[in-house]
């Protein structure tokens, strides 16, 4: 392995911990707003820590380019996806969880 | 408040020519031979984006600085929730907060609800007349200094200027 | 490294599974539609990581239009499909 392989595996071993985090929090959290955010926020980052990881092994300019338009792509998604999902959940009355 | 809005200008035809050809040659894998095709679909792009989305005045310096804003603030935000999720008390305490955007509505304002959702321990949940609904993870932090900060640096990028607060404290 | 993107990927497939606890479970259709956003963002990265390991560029292509179908399948599906007004279960 040379010095970029271990940078890449570090960045993809963490990638899968978000993704572990976004589960965990969906089963976890309370209501749908709040595993809104374990979701939206932990998979983003994870996904785009295994692009990341990735991109340090790509061989041509274009595959990095290519990685990074998915990751803007799944970024832009889930942030408008979450947003009218927790918009639809409050305008049919889903009461939110307080402490 | 008002936006201006830039008349369709050479520059915006030629910045967008060159997202769209950038896309292009993305999508084939570099492949030189594929223009014969590329230019014209790079051509359509370019005027059903105009069609779409009519050019607004970019800052393009000012999207740059963002970036990194935004990539850091975002990690921040997935590391917080993960650190929830993962112990074992759950530690949320979830609250709907009501946030009055003094952003020019139209893309400004959607840029500013997308960007929120992805933002450590805030999610937007609606968008009424300029007044977002914000759900924070943690009420016991301080999300509003967060806000005003994303609303200036968008209020930045599109060279909009925030009105000095009125019946806001 | 071979090994590592395939157990990475098989890593990310249980933990969709776990994920789809939430569908069975709900309570509302909001939750399980959460679901299908975890699908969509895990699926894009089990393919991200194929693509590498099998060298086989046209995965990344699959990925991109994964990436791009899981938004539009998302948004129609809050437009058009979920309309019944929503029982509250949570807070039992």
């Amino acid at each position: 392995m040379i010095p970029s392989d271990y940078l890449s595996v570090a960045l993809l071993i963490a990638g899968a911990i978000f993704f572990l985090a976004g589960t965990l929090g969906l089963l976890r959290f309370p209501d749908v707003y709040t595993r809104l955010h374990a979701l939206t926020k932990a998979d983003n980052v994870g996904l785009g820590l295994i692009v990341m990881g990735l991109v340090v092994q790509a061989e041509s300019w274009a595959a990095v380019g290519k990685l990074l338009l998915i990751w803007v792509l799944v970024l832009l998604a889930g942030a408008s996806v979450a947003h009218l999902v927790a918009r639809g959940a409050l305008q049919r009355g889903i009461r939110l969880w307080k402490r | 408040m008002t936006l201006t809005r830039a008349k369709i200008s050479w520059r915006t035809i030629v910045s967008r020519m060159g997202l769209f050809s950038l896309i292009w040659w993305v999508l084939t894998n570099g492949a030189g031979s594929s223009w014969w095709i590329g230019v014209p679909a790079v051509l359509l792009a370019v005027a059903v984006s105009i069609a779409l989305v009519p050019p607004a005045p970019w800052v393009w310096s000012e999207l740059l600085r963002f970036v990194p804003f935004f990539l850091l603030r975002s990690l921040i935000g997935g590391v917080d929730v993960a650190w929830r999720a993962f112990h074992p008390g759950v530690p949320i305490a979830p609250d709907l907060c009501i946030y009055p955007m003094r952003l020019p509505p139209g893309l400004p304002q959607v840029f500013m609800v997308n960007t929120v959702s992805l933002l450590p321990g805030t999610l937007s949940v609606g968008l009424d007349q300029s007044v977002l609904k914000v759900h924070v993870l943690d009420s016991r932090k301080d999300f509003l200094a967060e806000l005003e900060a994303v609303e200036q640096s968008v209020a930045r990028i599109f060279g909009a200027s925030l009105e000095v607060s009125e019946g806001r404290e | 490294m071979q090994t590592l993107y395939l157990a990475l990927a098989l890593f990310l497939l249980v933990n969709l599974g776990a994920g789809m606890w939430r569908i069975f479970r709900g309570p509302t259709a909001a939750d399980r539609m959460l679901s299908a956003q975890l699908f969509g963002t895990t699926a894009v990265a089990v393919l991200l990581l194929l693509a590498q390991t099998k060298e086989n560029t046209a995965l990344l292509d699959v990925a991109l239009v994964f990436a791009l179908l899981a938004a539009v399948t998302a948004v129609a599906f809050v437009r058009r499909a979920w309309t019944d007004q929503e029982v509250d279960h949570d807070s039992e």
